[in-house]
């Protein structure tokens, strides 16, 4: 229960936890209510398994709490010893060492009786997801979503093709639960999704605001709410109540996440979590701020309601870690000049193949482009054993001290 | 005594380039694609000759600063492969996307290396449900609709049918020489018969169905060659690199009756159909090939694939070829390999790479698996 004070509203805070301790809640009481669970991917047309009454669990999201309570390199371990390599995907690793274990932050996850994989965020997802179904004896759908190059003909046809699966994704659900699919009540969740994004977008560009009210650290924490809440009223309310309290208690003050903002920072990847509070300290100690990534903007879609199937095909088609390199320079450099960015971590993830294997490219194109040099830098974003604190020290402040010199 | 045309198959099977570089001076124009899948009849049919790139043991020195240490080797050392070492030989590409580093070489490729034709070719990464194959359909579609732009042709039904002939002769000829392979242990090594497979990717198909035509009659003559073959594998992966891998195998005297590697079965199964729409029919046969790791499928169809090969062929055992960083393999492979086990299956998981392989070590790793297999001792 959240402690409330007097006839004061609860903070964001408090909603973001009492929303969480509820949906882990519903997910495990599913059973015995006679409900349905399916994993899915965090970038996934979920939004279908909400208008269906089937509970959409994500391991994703269950390893990230795994990777902050620093569980990896154990539930890892574990799984070394059957023999998976510690270069796969730190989350994969983490699932799966929590399974053998049976350790985990939040008392574990149900088990499945469906999973669904999109390729759009990265295709270890489908392996490592092919491991679960064959672990739970459950169904596994992928829904193959081809990169989404430009190409006008390929364009219409790789939405064609997500479509025809989405469905045959409906014709799943529908043997899976023995009930009709109702679109009607599709078209509710994608409307109230619409507009849980709608407000997500709005609340990561508040970090266009000088100095910006928000880093990256706070959408980092207030993301979850957008990936495994999406298409409910309280994703809504959520994320309503979250822009009023900073647009009340920051933005109109005036008042940044550091007090002497120089540099404006855009981050490359997905962030090193277990790492993330102590990276925020120590860059503020340089008067800067990480503000946004393409990654956190990976769940600011735009539905069209009266079209659900095309509009969910297109949205999830072309998240940025499925488009051309070229196309992603393009989102990423928008981001630049919306939130008049002038520095650039990029970091190389060892975990994340999907999102990191271009990234020579795009750091070329970023640089050419903003003028801003990169600072890169190789770790992994679950797992401590490849991360070196005194490394990143280095370079961060070799990295500012050569911004300085260029006076950006 | 080698058969003379296994010695020039072996030969270019080993270093193509220069017999590509002679093409290129008579005027061809050469199209290269990469690993797995890419309909190749479709390239033939457009007057072009296609050529399938796999990469290099000669050192990485560019590709490393464009795709990270911990991508596969194989995507790593064909870029580099064009990069550095065979460069201006290729008129145009068609890359197969199948997973994460494909995708991401695909790009990389396009960027970095000038051609006056490019292509991903994005093959369905789900292969159990119907929109598979329209979407292939579609996919190839768009592909023969490129091909034409850029000769300024059209590829006529008549021309596509007359190459998948061309093709199926090709694929039809190599399937017998393997069924006589299992049939007459050591009638051809492991490594003459693979490099028969390596150089029907590079060669273009009339003249190595001359070759091959000429190699069949004088193989269905002649009698073992009075090798022991004491032990009988099937051999799983992606590739069979490098090629001493198969040199080894042939001097411990273990005869390969089955793969499911995309440099051996995967090349040569399934036939397209010659009726028809044959566009069609290169869908349809795409659909008939086996299990391929990174594709994904209804039940486990590695590894009843895998199951069938080693009974249908009285196999003794599977040699796995884990090629390094090759992500897929890493996921099937735990409960693979206890399936197998657990169906009293002997298997051994060998560690490859292009660029290095400690051969002493790899040999005697495997002789100690083979030894350990009844029949196995010597």
């Amino acid at each position: 229960m959240t402690k409330e004070t007097g006839t004061s509203k609860p903070g964001a805070r408090e909603i973001m936890k009492r929303l969480t301790q509820d949906y882990y809640g519903e997910a495990a009481r599913a059973r015995q209510e006679g409900r349905r669970v399916a994993y899915t991917t965090a970038v996934s047309p979920a939004e279908l398994f909400v208008a269906h009454d089937v509970i959409p669990v994500y391991p994703e999201n269950h390893a990230v709490m795994c990777i902050m309570r620093r569980m990896t390199p154990t539930l890892s371990a574990a799984i070394e010893k059957k023999g998976y390599t510690t270069h796969l995907c730190a989350y994969a690793r983490s699932d799966l060492g929590y399974r053998e274990l049976d350790e985990s932050p939040i008392g574990g996850l149900p088990d499945p009786d469906f999973l669904l994989a999109c390729n759009a965020q990265c295709f270890t997802l489908t392996k490592w997801f092919e491991v679960l179904s064959r672990r739970y004896q459950a169904p596994l759908f992928v829904l193959d979503t081809p990169q989404y190059i430009r190409n006008d003909k390929a364009r219409r046809n790789i939405i064609r093709y997500v479509e025809a699966q989405i469905y045959e994704l409906i014709g799943a659900l529908e043997d899976l639960t023995g009930r009709r699919f109702d679109f009607d009540r599709l078209r509710e969740v994608l409307t109230l999704s619409r507009e849980a994004c709608r407000l997500y977008k709005e609340f990561l560009d508040l970090a266009r605001h000088r100095p910006s009210p928000i880093s990256i650290f706070d959408v980092l924490i207030h993301m979850a709410i957008i990936v495994y809440l999406r298409g409910t009223p309280q994703a809504v309310d959520y994320y309503q109540t979250l822009l009023e309290e900073i647009r009340t208690e920051k933005v109109a003050k005036g008042i940044g996440v550091i007090n002497n903002e120089r540099f404006r920072l855009y981050w490359e990847n997905l962030p090193v979590w277990f790492k993330f509070r102590e990276h925020s300290e120590l860059l503020s100690s340089y008067g800067a701020v990480i503000l946004t990534s393409l990654y956190v903007h990976a769940w600011s879609y735009d539905f069209d309601p009266s079209d659900p199937i095309r509009s969910l095909a297109e949205n999830y088609t072309g998240v940025f870690s499925n488009v051309e390199l070229e196309e992603r320079a393009e989102m990423a450099l928008d981001l630049f000049r919306r939130y008049a960015l002038n520095g650039n971590i990029m970091f190389l993830n060892r975990s994340c193949k999907a999102v990191t294997f271009g990234e020579h490219e795009l750091r070329e194109i970023l640089t050419r482009e903003t003028g801003v040099p990169a600072l890169v830098f190789e770790s992994d974003m679950g797992d401590p054993r490849f991360y070196s604190e005194v490394q990143v020290k280095t370079r961060l402040q070799a990295y500012f001290e050569s911004l300085e010199r260029l006076n950006i | 005594m080698e058969d003379p045309v296994i010695s020039e198959l072996s030969a270019i099977a080993n270093y193509p380039y220069d017999m590509l570089r002679e093409y290129k001076r008579q005027g061809r124009r050469i199209i290269g694609s990469t690993l797995p899948d890419v309909p190749e009849e479709l390239v033939h049919a457009a007057g072009l000759l296609p050529f399938t790139i796999l990469g290099t043991n000669r050192p990485i020195r560019r590709a490393g600063a464009l795709l990270p240490d911990n991508s596969c080797s194989l995507a790593r050392s064909t870029l580099e492969l064009v990069l550095t070492y065979e460069t201006g030989l290729f008129d145009g590409f068609i890359l197969p996307q199948v997973d994460d580093t494909t995708q991401h070489l695909s790009d990389i490729w396009r960027r970095r290396i000038p051609s006056s034709f490019f292509e991903p070719y994005l093959v369905p990464r789900q292969v159990d449900r119907p929109s598979s194959r329209q979407w292939l359909l579609d996919e190839t579609h768009r592909l023969k609709e490129s091909l034409e732009r850029y000769t300024a042709g059209v590829i006529s039904d008549g021309s596509l049918r007359r190459s998948i002939v061309l093709y199926n002769r090709n694929r039809r000829i190599l399937r017998r020489i393997y069924a006589m392979k299992r049939k007459t242990p050591g009638l051809i090594s492991n490594r003459a018969f693979f490099e028969l497979i390596k150089s029907s990717m590079f060669l273009p198909k009339e003249r190595h169905n001359r070759y091959l035509e000429q190699l069949l009659p004088r193989l269905e003559q002649e009698l073992p060659s009075g090798r022991t073959r004491n032990l009988r594998f099937v051999v799983a992966g992606v590739v069979w690199e490098p090629p001493s891998l198969m040199t080894i195998l042939d001097e411990l005297g273990i005869e390969v009756v089955g793969d499911d590697l995309c440099t051996g079965t995967r090349y040569i199964e399934a036939d397209a159909s010659t009726d028809g729409d044959p566009v069609g029919a290169l869908v349809d046969r795409h659909f008939h090939r086996g299990p391929f790791s990174p594709i994904h499928d209804k039940g486990n169809r590695i590894l009843a694939n895998l199951l069938d090969l080693v009974r249908q062929h009285g196999a003794d055992g599977i040699l796995y070829l884990r090629l390094k960083f090759f992500e897929s393999q890493d996921y099937d492979l735990p409960d693979l390999k206890r399936e197998i086990q657990a169906q009293g299956i002997p298997i051994y998981v060998l560690d490859t790479e292009y660029q290095t392989i400690h051969l002493a070590q790899t040999k005697t790793r495997i002789q100690a698996f083979a030894e350990s297999l009844p029949g196995g001792g010597t």
